[in-house]
């Protein structure tokens, strides 16, 4: 049997044991691939006066000209400013070195604000400074894979921005900071749980000595999806950390000057390259069906917005009629609902870090637990001849194909008079309605391989709805050669396969269907990085859900305007702009073109 | 014929020289020769009559949304439509008081009389400023400064009786009048407004010079006898008691609040659909394929797009002793008694007798994407260009794009670096980033909408935006309004720091305001200006509560006002705070103005160097504005915006290179630019002596 490198029984999680200690050489040169795109942050968001924002280019950063211009004010004709009724003026100007500011002033509160409307049960906005995905702000720390995605032997993350010290001593401390610049092995644990995600190599870069000038951190981890999905998803929850946008790292080392001409003339077409391959596979993952789901919310929310500015814009028309609101605030609450009906299901992320939940069920004595021991190859299950053995759930963990799988063995499904083979099935019908993937077990001698009689038999195990299945038609060995064909068998669309537990005949076919089933539901870790796109949508879904609902907030539930409709229109622009990170934005003249499309305004 | 020169006997042997000459007297032309002459510049202002100067060609108010916000900008530059407006208005009214301060309206309908009367006051009061009634044929051109784009730069004006005028720089404010044609049913005839000439000569000179120009049309709508109209079955509508006044400075407008004037509202039928539709074929100005104002529609295309429904009209008021009516949205270009005709079906206007009937104009703007943010002229040094040649609508968007257009010309002369506004500055930065960058395929008009930074830019706090540094970078604004401002803001500083101090617990302030519904799911304590939020609190019901040290922050009523705007919107603008970063960071980066895009090394598609050839973005934030520009593109532009920036830090390192004095190129020219030379040389020994 050819088992080895397919299936693993693991022990303790899916980890395995540190092979390839070494990372290969010039990772810090494939750093800044996979990361491309436009977007600035730099630490500038704190200097609010003119003058230094604009001197970066020197064009109008030369501010020794204005102070000048008080002392030419002789008899000349230049400098002699006539102001009405203020004699003396001329000279003054350009000394006063009063503060320019955009009067906005005062330090910002912390989190926290009350309800604008002041309404009870309006949730108070509590969550509007950290919104997390605003790009640029100063303490904005980035973090990507940023080795080739897919499957290898290490993957390489890394985090740059002054968060990057604080992530090093969550994920890989204690002993607290590796020296600078030097190679540390450590575990690498969510903070969350403190579960070991991975043994792995940690470097710490303090800026400005490294690939970005800011300080960054280098998490050189296993290669597979589950791992990195896993580190990921623990950086993306700790506070002041966000996935980087493609081409972040690149642009904040060129920002920071870290890459100097020469060096960006040999990066440049490779930079380029890359921008223009992750606008392209990000147009190809767009381009399914989940582009189609983006695009028809992103032509939902545009409408609303451009509707609701519409009532900003020309409030004194007639031509936008009484229902404009209530329709507005109707289709944001469904676009709210099925944004988070989303991020409920797309749990593919997920799925890669914690597993996918298979469940093996059927009915007594089809060889459930057998099918169990034969994957884990021992004997984790009790089989015995007689129905009804197994009673509790037993569980283990599995490596299929790269992909993690939570494997459970459930109790037979059949009415029982003994109490605790009762509780046992009420256990498994528990269990089966939280499955991912149900692997159903029938005795092939038992049922006819008709599809009919097939899906019947599967339905009478009631799965989940709209959950994959793969029909395990188990006990080949009794039919004795004479076989149906599964490959050309299915049930209700669900894949079939023949297999004997007791021969392990059929295994190699089980083990290609169950790595298609997993492929599908964790997403294919080899196109692209599923994992990071992922987190990255992920993050920008919620952040338009939550601007969603915050909009809801506001406008209340009589759809009257008994809020500021110019804040509940700003909670719209950002939905707009979180959704747009994902489908591209939509102009200022795009929204006038709904306007004028939808509405007889203007005089 | 009749008025006085304003000022400036002119030497009658050499040509007249002017730092600045600004060419029309409209809403652009009166704020650029204003702002040139307050930001010190010796300015012409040259117009076909000084009696159009302070017109308002169309309709009878100023202000709206976006476009009160316009207003506020223009007037924390100093600029004069406020101060006229409110010397001048009959009826004040706060647009869409009930959905923000942020997106509040000023607006007013103005006494077309008093506001000419008054701003010609002003034009001809205003120091260094001089008016001549003159029409100009050609300019005069030059050699181009080295260094700069442009392949010559302007020294001048020739006017209609060939004299010459020569200028620093020149500012070109014509309006419609370039090739403007007048359509009334199937009548066509060449000119700007009734009555005016068009400028032919000179459209013909810019379009020798190589000037991209496009082709635009609007219209006005009849105007009604006020006696011959039965208001008795309409909808009033009354103005706002107190009126708000637009000027930071003024504290009241000019109007007694109970004088002032109402507004009517009607509707048209459907028999005005059927007149309109039976008569397609009289129409030329509708069925022609230039584009108008989608939001400023003919009555026409309003039946036409959408039918068989009723479309209001707005009785609007000319003035206090007018008999004028403006029937805001019956723009029309049929015939003229078909014209009369669909009026009479409309509810009130039975009887109603047309003075003058609607009619259509069309006439050339030049594409605005060839001009920097400071509205120069990328083709011609030191000609900027402002209002509607630009291709906008509006007064209000032609006095914004006046004022900036004339700090700059003035700036430009005295050879300080240009004052331009950000985005996340002021709505007149979002206008001429707008044009200068996406350009525009009908009238441009200033909507809320088109600000991404609506939060922070608000018509309460213009003055903080734009007016400390307009006196400082620019020169234009008065003493007395800078001091006011700097006031303004210390106290508002000083209040948000003393409502930040007063610090309660949630069940202190609950027990403070019985009234008020405080979440008490809030973390505790909360400070009075988070407090102020709450939408049923305002500074006197806090300081009723808390009187010291409260009492004197409610006792200035303005002040009281702001801080509760500043409480209200505190959290959004913090939010938008690292954005506004963001954009002012990649506004920073500026790309060289004469870039080869078709020429440059760097690995853009064809179709990107095209858009970026056209549009002529000179920020890599413009760039990120374009659409269909690839990130890969913005990236590629960024290593330039490096190159460039290196290239401007060795420039630096020599000081006072010769950008600053053209005139220093010239010398040994046509006796004309001799002059200015030596002018110019002047200056520059001032300048060497005062610097060094």
């Amino acid at each position: 049997m050819a088992l080895s490198g397919i299936v693993r029984a693991a022990r303790g999680r899916w980890a395995r044991p540190l092979s390839c200690a070494v990372p290969p050489v010039g990772t810090g040169d494939r750093g800044h691939r996979g990361h491309t795109g436009v977007r600035v942050y730099t630490g500038h968001t704190g200097d609010r006066g003119h003058t230094g924002v604009r001197g970066h280019t020197g064009h109008t950063g030369d501010r020794g000209h204005t102070g000048v211009r008080g002392h030419t004010g002789g008899p000349g004709h230049t400098g002699v400013r006539a102001v009405p009724g203020v004699p003396g003026a001329p000279g003054v100007r350009g000394h006063t070195g009063a503060p320019v500011d955009t009067g906005h002033t005062g330090v910002p509160s912390a989190p926290g604000v009350p309800g604008h409307t002041g309404a009870p049960g309006v949730p108070g906005h509590t969550d509007v400074p950290g919104v997390p995905s605003a790009p640029g702000a100063p303490g904005d720390t980035i973090f990507a894979l940023s080795s080739a995605p897919g499957r290898c032997g290490v993957a390489v993350i890394r985090a740059s921005g002054p968060g990057s010290q604080g992530a090093l001593r969550s994920l890989a401390g204690p002993p607290g900071l590796p020296p600078p610049r030097l190679l540390a092995l450590r575990s690498i644990r969510d903070p969350r749980t403190a579960e070991t995600l991975d043994r792995g190599l940690v470097v710490w870069f303090p800026g400005p000595h490294s690939f970005t000038g800011e300080d960054c951190a280098e998490l050189h981890v296993h290669g597979g999806p589950a791992v990195i999905s896993g580190v990921l998803g623990a950086l993306g929850r700790l506070p002041g950390l966000r996935p980087a946008e493609p081409g972040e790292f690149s642009l904040r080392a060129f920002r920071r000057g870290k890459l100097d001409l020469t060096a960006a003339e040999g990066l440049r077409d490779l930079i380029g390259a890359e921008t223009e391959a992750q606008r392209r596979q990000a147009l190809r993952q767009l381009r399914g069906e989940l582009g189609a789901l983006y695009g028809t919310w992103s032509r939902a929310l545009t409408q609303a917005l451009a509707h609701i500015e519409a009532l900003i814009d020309f409030s004194e028309d007639d031509g936008l009629g009484e229902a404009v609101l209530p329709r507005a605030l109707g289709a944001v609450r469904a676009l709210e609902r099925e944004i988070r009906a989303h991020l409920r299901d797309g749990r593919r992320g997920e799925r890669l870090r914690a597993g996918v939940r298979a469940v093996i069920a059927g009915p007594p004595n089809a060889g459930k637990s057998s099918l169990l021991n034969l994957l884990c190859r021992r004997p984790a299950a009790i089989v015995s001849p007689v129905a009804g053995t197994t009673r509790d759930v037993l569980e283990v963990p599995l490596d299929i194909g790269g992909f993690p799988l939570l494997l459970s063995d459930t109790a037979g499904l059949r009415d029982p008079r003994d109490p605790l083979e009762r509780e046992g099935v009420t256990r498994a019908r528990d269990r089966l309605c939280q499955a991912d993937l149900v692997l159903a077990v029938l005795d092939v001698t038992s049922v006819s391989p008709t599809p009919g009689s097939l899906g019947a038999a599967l339905a009478a195990l009631q799965p989940p709805p709209d959950t994959p299945c793969v029909l395990v038609l188990n006990k080949a060995d009794l039919l004795g050669g004479q076989g149906v064909s599964p490959s050309a068998t299915c049930a209700q669309g669900h894949p079939v396969t023949l297999l004997s537990c007791k021969t392990g005949q059929g295994l190699e076919a089980l083990l290609e269907l169950l790595g298609q089933q997993l492929a599908q539901l964790c997403g294919n870790p080899l196109l692209g990085s599923p994992s990071l796109t992922q987190t990255r949508h992920s993050r920008h879904l919620e952040a338009c859900a939550t601007a969603l609902s915050r909009f809801g907030d506001i406008i209340g539930d009589t759809g009257d305007i008994s809020g500021d409709l110019a804040v509940a229109a700003e909670q719209l622009r950002v939905a707009r702009r979180e959704l747009g990170r994902i489908t591209g934005s939509v102009g200022a003249d795009d929204i006038l073109d709904v306007i004028f499309r939808d509405f007889c305004v203007g005089k | 014929p009749g008025h006085r020169r304003a000022s400036g006997e002119l030497g009658a042997a050499a040509a007249p020289r002017y730092e600045v000459v600004v060419i029309g007297g409209g809403h652009a032309g009166t704020e650029a020769a204003a702002a040139a002459a307050r930001g010190g510049a010796r300015t012409l202002l040259l117009t076909h009559r000084i009696g159009t100067i302070g017109e308002m060609s169309c309709n009878p108010s100023f202000g709206g949304i976006g476009k009160g916000h316009l207003l506020r900008e223009v007037d924390a530059l100093d600029g004069l439509c406020g101060r006229v407006c409110d010397r001048s208005g009959v009826h004040y009214k706060v647009l869409n008081r009930c959905k923000g301060p942020a997106v509040w309206g000023l607006r007013a309908q103005i006494d077309r009389g008093l506001y000419k009367e008054n701003m010609q006051k002003e034009i001809l009061s205003t120091p260094l400023l001089t008016v001549r009634e003159a029409s100009v044929e050609d300019l005069l051109l030059t050699e181009p400064e080295p260094g700069r784009p442009g392949k010559c730069q302007v020294t001048g004006v020739v006017l209609g009786d060939g004299s010459t005028v020569c200028a620093g720089s020149v500012i070109l404010t014509t309006g419609t009048f370039l090739r403007g044609m007048i359509h009334i049913g199937l009548e066509t005839h060449p000119a700007g407004r009734l009555g005016d000439q068009p400028a032919i000569g000179l459209a013909l000179t810019l379009e020798k010079l190589g000037f991209a120009m496009g082709r635009l049309k609007t219209g006005t709508p009849p105007r009604l006898a006020k006696d011959t109209i039965d208001f008795s079955g309409l909808e009033e509508r009354a103005a706002d008691i107190p009126p708000v006044p637009f000027s930071f400075l003024s504290e009241a407008v000019w109007i007694k609040p109970e004088d002032q004037l109402s507004c009517y509202l009607t509707r048209t039928s459907l028999k005005a659909q059927e007149i309109i539709r039976d008569n397609l074929h009289l129409n030329n100005h509708v069925r022609e394929t230039t584009r108008g104002p989608r939001y400023c529609p003919s009555l026409e295309s309003k039946v036409l797009r959408f039918p068989d429904r009723e479309h209001q009209v707005w009785l609007e008021p000319e003035g206090l002793e007018s008999n004028v009516i403006y029937p805001q949205g019956m723009s029309m270009t049929l015939p003229p008694e078909l014209q009369e005709q669909v009026i009479k079906t409309v509810p009130g206007l039975e009887k109603a007798k047309m003075l003058q009937p609607g009619y259509g104009v069309q006439y050339d703007f030049l594409d605005p994407r060839q001009l920097t943010a400071s509205l120069e002229s990328r083709l011609v040094q030191h000609l900027f260009l402002a209002g509607q040649i630009n291709g906008t609508t509006g007064y209000e968007e032609a006095a914004a794009q006046g004022v900036i257009a004339g700090i700059n010309a003035c700036l430009r002369v005295q050879g300080k670096p240009p004052f331009t506004v950000s985005r996340t500055e002021g709505y007149v930065g979002v206008l001429i980033d707008d044009l200068t960058t996406l350009g525009t395929s009908e009238p441009y008009r200033m909507f809320t909408s088109r600000v991404e930074f609506r939060m922070s830019l608000r018509p309460d706090n213009a003055d903080a935006r734009l007016t400390l540094r307009g006196f400082e970078e620019a020169g234009c604004v008065s003493q007395q309004r800078y001091e006011q401002a700097v006031k303004m803001r210390a106290a508002l500083d000083e209040g948000i720091a003393t409502l930040k101090s007063l610090q309660f617990s949630i069940s202190k302030w609950s027990q403070l305001l019985p009234g008020v519904p405080i979440s008490s799911s809030r973390r505790s304590p909360a400070s009075a200006f988070d407090i102020l939020q709450y939408r049923d609190v305002n500074l006197e019901i806090l300081a009723k509560a808390v009187p010291e040290p409260l009492g004197k922050l409610a006792q200035w009523r303005e002040l009281a006002e702001r801080l509760k705007i500043e409480a209200a919107y505190e959290w959004c603008v913090v939010s938008q705070q690292q954005e506004m970063a963001e954009v002012r960071h990649d506004e920073a980066l500026e790309l060289p103005d004469d870039l080869d895009y078709f020429a440059i090394d760097a690995s853009l598609s064809a179709e990107v160097r095209e858009k970026l050839d056209a549009h002529r973005p000179q920020t890599i934030g413009a760039v990120s504005r374009i659409p269909g520009i690839t990130p890969a593109a913005i990236v590629n532009l960024l290593r330039f915006v490096k190159t460039n920036h290196r290239k401007t830090e060795k420039l630096k390192a020599v000081p006072q290179t010769g950008e600053c004095f053209p005139g220093k190129m010239y010398s040994g020219k046509a006796t004309s630019q001799r002059q200015i030379s030596a002018e110019f040389s002047e200056e520059e020994k001032k300048f060497v002596k005062t610097s060094s």
